[in-house]
């Protein structure tokens, strides 16, 4: 093959670093298994799988400093596609996938599958809507790229407030989960360990910006699939000799179903806008787990797909780090290696639910409540699982269950060494920490580069313009942590919160401003002004009980509305300058130099010319 | 370097690939879920067929999309001269 020019600033040795690191974690893991089988105490097991990775991304983030603002806010634009994708799946799924969702799964089975067809459906449409286009432009925020698209410092700002909205939420979301499978960890309060998770996502990033959020989050990445790689092969393997989760987990679907069958659970229809995911609390399991439309009706598990799908398609995050590739090409490509992480994690997560509900129905349901087996007293005994009824005999549905506890109790209901619970832990844990730090990166950027400095100072100093970003992303920290203590909400109610705002705001001004050349920016703003209020608007009626909508869709509402808006709006002012649709124009093809980069650029040569 | 009359013919190229690609990814993300209790009862490998092609079909067709766009897209840069010169 040749080594082609597409190559030419990729480090050529990235793989045999991540090879050093994947060896090192995994000495890790065996080791601390042994030092667990010798006798050795709990606490010291407990606190090596907690701390030694997190030290790890430590060395790797705070060793990728930053010196340039190219390096600070796109990674110097030499990420290969792969290292991406990986990093681009795991940030989007993030502790709402590996917890919340593994979770739903196991309460409502088929229903939750709303969320992982989202998952999917939104890197699909990134690549092919956003991606290339946003990648040629190569600004380091979202807001920067309507900004200069639409030649309006009003956009800018306007753009950085509304896109704020997501961010803080999923934010708030991922500082939840994230201190939620620390606290299991450490054994200390969900509290004190999301502001402990929080202060550590930010350090970690602190100093080199997007570089280090990068390779740090390859590590992450590693980490979280290897977790979840190894309990679900492991009993693959026990269950039908094959290490394949994802592609022998039917059997025992069948099986599932058929004892379902067997035990009387009932065939429960919702109506069609019917939403009601299992909360942060214990669940009971009432429905089939085949059974479609029981918990979230046909029209919300359509609706829902949709919504996540563009609330993942225009998160300012991942588009952020779609400017961190060589090019346009590296770009299109990356996102197809996301597609196929988020894809095999969004198979292998089934399996998992699969596993632990196939455990509950076979022996737990059905058997006398006073001799259950002693991983479902642990169980118990943690506050994971709950028997409502005292019932002579346990019926499933009278079994109850925490949501995101799930992952973590199928190697414990397995009856597996303590170390691979606490594997699957630390692989929450990473996959939450790279989008929580992923989220503060995008924030700290957009208050330093949009708010701070603004569009006609792109000449301030690099020195400056990353000394801003370093403070806001103290600031940001702060406010997360804050958020994480003081918010009472369900985080994946936070996390559906967060696609459904970044479903009605980012995302139809980001379709109008690339496929739409005739959009100006009244066009713009009327889009992303009626995308924020009429989704506010609906998820207040929707909570209040006043429309029969459940506010996770309120994006629903609120994505038709701002596209039409911003169509009227372009039409009735006048059309966009010449600068506008040159813009345009180059940003649609491929070859070329990246259009920011240009802009800078010639903006510096200005600046220095005498006169 | 892409030619001034190029760009049209490339613009009109990159929207029907866009479409071509995404509208058979929509139909199958609201069709296949509607339909998946009605496929249940049907087996394949053993499994219900409603859940398995919600689960497993859904995530290979957003897989062979985005190949598929990336091989095509790539094609459409070259044909046009469109494509990044480094």
């Amino acid at each position: 093959m040749a080594f082609t020019s597409r190559t030419r600033l990729v480090n050529p040795r990235l793989g045999t670093y991540f090879g050093i690191f994947t060896a090192a974690f995994t000495a890790l893991v065996l080791m601390a298994m042994m030092f667990e089988q010798l006798g050795g105490s709990d606490a010291m097991v407990r606190l090596s799988m907690f701390a030694v990775p997190i030290g790890l991304y430590a060395v790797i983030g705070l060793g990728s400093r930053a010196r340039e603002v190219a390096d600070y806010f796109a990674c110097g634009r030499r990420v290969p596609a792969f290292f991406n994708g990986l990093v681009l799946a795991v940030t989007a799924l993030g502790g709402a996938g590996f917890l919340a969702f593994t979770g739903s799964l196991l309460i409502v089975g088929f229903d939750a599958m709303c969320l992982s067809i989202g998952w999917c459906a939104g890197l699909v449409f990134m690549g092919v809507l956003f991606a290339p286009f946003v990648r040629k432009f190569g600004a380091y925020t979202v807001p920067t790229f309507l900004g200069r698209r639409f030649e309006s410092r009003a956009v800018r700002v306007a753009a950085a407030g509304i896109l704020g909205v997501p961010i803080m939420l999923l934010i708030a979301a991922e500082a939840r989960f994230a201190g939620y499978a620390a606290a299991w960890m450490m054994g200390q309060s969900e509290r004190l360990m999301a502001a402990v998770v929080v202060a550590c996502a930010a350090g970690i990033v602190l100093l080199g910006g997007m570089r280090a959020l990068t390779w740090s989050s390859v590590a992450k990445a590693i980490v979280a699939v290897l977790s979840l790689a190894v309990s679900a092969s492991i009993i693959a393997i026990l269950v039908s000799n094959l290490p394949l989760p994802q592609l022998t987990h039917g059997n025992v679907v069948r099986i599932l179903a058929r004892m379902e069958i067997a035990q009387g659970v009932p065939v429960v229809l919702a109506p069609p806008l019917a939403f009601d995911l299992p909360g942060d609390g214990p669940e009971p399991l009432v429905k089939r787990f085949v059974q479609s439309f029981g918990s979230v009706g046909s029209l919300s598990f359509v609706l829902m797909s949709f919504v996540a799908a563009a609330g993942i398609a225009a998160s300012p995050g991942l588009l952020a780090r779609v400017g961190t590739t060589p090019g346009v090409y590296e770009a299109r490509k990356s996102l197809g290696w996301a597609v196929l992480v988020a894809g095999l994690v969004v198979l292998t997560l089934p399996a998992i639910a699969v596993y632990l509900r196939a455990m509950l129905t076979e022996q737990i349901a059905g058997h006398p409540g006073d001799r259950l087996p002693v991983w479902f007293q642990l169980l118990q005994q943690a506050g994971i699982a709950k028997i409502e009824a005292k019932a002579q005999i346990v019926k499933l549905a009278s079994i109850s269950f925490e949501r995101d506890a799930s992952l973590f109790a199928l190697p414990l209901a397995a009856g597996f060494p303590q170390v691979l619970v606490y594997l699957s832990l630390a692989g929450a844990l990473a996959a939450a920490l790279a989008a929580l730090a992923s989220s503060l990166m995008t924030i700290a950027a957009i208050v330093a580069e949009d708010v701070i400095h603004g569009l006609p100072n792109e000449t301030t100093p690099d020195a400056a313009r990353m000394t801003a970003a370093r403070i806001a992303l103290i600031g940001a920290a702060f406010v997360s942590v804050w958020l994480a203590v003081a918010v009472p909400a369900d985080p994946l109610q936070l996390f559906l919160w967060s696609l459904t705002f970044g479903a009605a705001g980012p995302f139809p001004v980001l379709l109008l401003a690339i496929w739409a050349k005739r959009t100006n920016a009244w066009g713009a703003l009327a889009s992303m002004a009626a995308g924020l209020f009429v989704t506010a608007l609906a998820m207040l009626l929707a909570e209040t009980g006043a429309i029969g909508l459940p506010s996770a869709l309120a994006g629903a509402v609120g994505l038709p509305l701002a596209l039409c808006a911003g169509f009227a709006a372009s039409e009735i002012t006048p059309a966009p300058g010449r600068t506008a649709l040159d813009i345009v124009r180059d940003m649609r093809v491929p070859g070329g130099e990246t259009l920011y980069d240009r802009e800078v650029r010639l903006l510096r040569l200005r600046t220095r010319a005498p006169g | 370097m892409i030619e001034r009359n190029e760009h049209k013919p490339y613009w009109r190229h990159t929207r029907t690939q866009m479409l071509t690609s995404l509208l058979p990814f929509v139909v199958a993300m609201i069709v296949l879920p509607l339909y998946a209790d009605a496929l249940n009862d049907k087996r394949v490998l053993g499994v219900p067929l409603g859940y398995f092609l919600v689960c497993h079909g859904l995530a290979v067709i957003a897989f062979v999309t985005m190949a598929a766009f990336v091989n095509r897209q790539d094609a459409i840069d070259h044909w046009h001269g469109a494509h990044e010169d480094f």
